[in-house]
């Protein structure tokens, strides 16, 4: 499924419009400095990463195969391994290893309140944290069920079920609001 | 089957697949189940807007100025490419120009060289010709004017009654010359030759052409008891004398 602002977005890249990451940005920068924040943890950086990601988005364009994953998805592998590099090079820099790890989960969030996103962070915060933190193992840190359930020591069945509900909880959140965001993205 | 789908759903490859950390194979797996399986394609899709929706509530305002930058390096990668390709092409004619060039000018060097050559021999034979016509000038003169001279009036014979000419010659100075004035007419097939007999051989003095006879001095190889002889010869001169068309000769 992807609407007519994704098409025409996807048109323009592949015809090599710079038009194509004018709208990109307009519509996807915003999450996507959350998610490279979210994975770099420090805002100024994750500027850094977003203007590497979109020049990798640029030069991939011709990669982009709408059969595989919405330009949502694709943008977000992209921003997000960008951001993994950068956290990579960063460490090895200062040869100070930063850790993704789970601890700091807790406190993801927090440091980027913003008034002009509150209704977003209220959003948040309407899904339990137990459930924030499975999700935000699986969406930004990558692992495994299994690996969380390892690494927060909550039992595989626990992550499973709560994997469900924080799932569930969210499209109670979204559902209105997607289809809210199709409608708009249909006028022109 | 339906067991297969649930194994698989309950691996997380699907989950990696979504976010891009799976291995090549995994994805191959994934893409290969969410082909053809409705369950897993509606699971995926699912999971493709959560995600969204979940990124979205950590969304942060990107700066406009940040925009301008990544805007702005892009027109520049763009141009830098076109830039890199125009250079290519630029340096590739500039080389076959230079080619070009170089073998225009090699070739003209080359040219010119011969030009050369050619100028400096023409110069050499023109200096050769100086010399030698000023030293004829100057024996010329000497002779002329030498008081040691003996001027020898030449007349024709039955051959060639009209025929004058004039030899002078210096025994002091070993010089001698002869100026045709007049020459009868031959036949367009025929010409006059000149000859002398110096120590018994018989030396070709070359055609007398009757235009330029009359202001010219011949110069004569002198020897003691020389003979010039005049003689009529086939048109083109001839290699040795035909003695019975001896039309005049001269002793000195």
């Amino acid at each position: 499924m992807s609407t007519l602002l994704e098409k025409h977005i996807v048109e323009l890249l592949q015809e090599r419009n710079e038009k194509a990451i004018s709208l990109l940005y307009e519509h996807y920068a915003d999450t996507l400095l959350g998610v490279a924040n979210k994975v770099v943890r420090d805002e100024e950086l994750a500027q850094d990463v977003l203007q590497e990601s979109f020049v990798k988005i640029w030069k991939k364009s011709d990669s982009y195969d709408a059969s595989k994953a919405k330009l949502f998805t694709w943008l977000f592998r992209i921003t997000r391994n960008t951001a993994i590099d950068k956290l990579r090079s960063v460490s090895t820099k200062t040869d100070k290893e930063i850790q993704i790890d789970v601890s700091d989960v807790y406190n993801l969030g927090v440091d980027t309140t913003r008034p002009e996103f509150m209704d977003v962070r209220e959003n948040l915060d309407k899904i339990e944290p137990k459930y924030q933190i499975v999700l935000d193992a699986l969406f930004f840190q990558g692992m495994t069920q299994q690996e969380a359930s390892d690494e927060l020591d909550i039992p595989l069945g626990t992550i499973k079920s709560r994997l469900k509900i924080g799932l569930r909880e969210l499209r109670k959140i979204y559902g209105p609001a997607l289809l809210m965001v199709l409608s708009i993205n249909l006028i022109p | 089957m339906k067991e297969k789908i649930k194994d698989f759903l309950d691996s997380d490859v699907l989950e990696k697949y979504l976010i891009g950390t799976c291995t090549e194979e995994e994805a191959l797996q994934a893409e290969r189940y969410i082909a053809m399986y409705p369950e897993v394609r509606d699971t995926y899709n699912e999971l493709q807007e959560n995600l969204e929706a979940y990124a979205k509530m950590y969304a942060i305002k990107a700066p406009d100025e940040l925009k301008e930058k990544i805007i702005t390096r892009i027109g520049k990668e763009h141009v830098g490419r076109k830039k890199y390709y125009r250079l290519a092409i630029a340096a590739s004619i500039a080389v076959l120009v230079s080619w070009g060039a170089n073998f225009f000018y090699w070739d003209q060097n080359q040219n010119l060289q011969e030009e050369n050559a050619m100028v400096n021999s023409k110069i050499d034979n023109l200096e050769e010709t100086m010399r030698e016509q000023l030293e004829d000038v100057r024996n010329q003169f000497i002779v002329l004017q030498s008081p040691q001279t003996k001027k020898v009036t030449v007349k024709g014979n039955k051959k060639a009654k009209e025929l004058k000419a004039v030899a002078y010659i210096n025994p002091v100075k070993k010089l001698s010359y002869i100026n045709v004035s007049k020459l009868p007419n031959l036949p367009e097939d025929q010409c006059y030759q000149m000859w002398a007999e110096v120590n018994g051989k018989m030396v070709n003095l070359g055609i007398i052409h009757e235009a330029d006879s009359q202001e010219k001095l011949l110069a004569l190889p002198y020897a003691d008891k020389a003979v010039s002889y005049i003689t009529i010869e086939p048109k083109g001169g001839n290699k040795t004398p035909t003695v019975e068309n001896i039309v005049a000769n001269i002793a000195y």
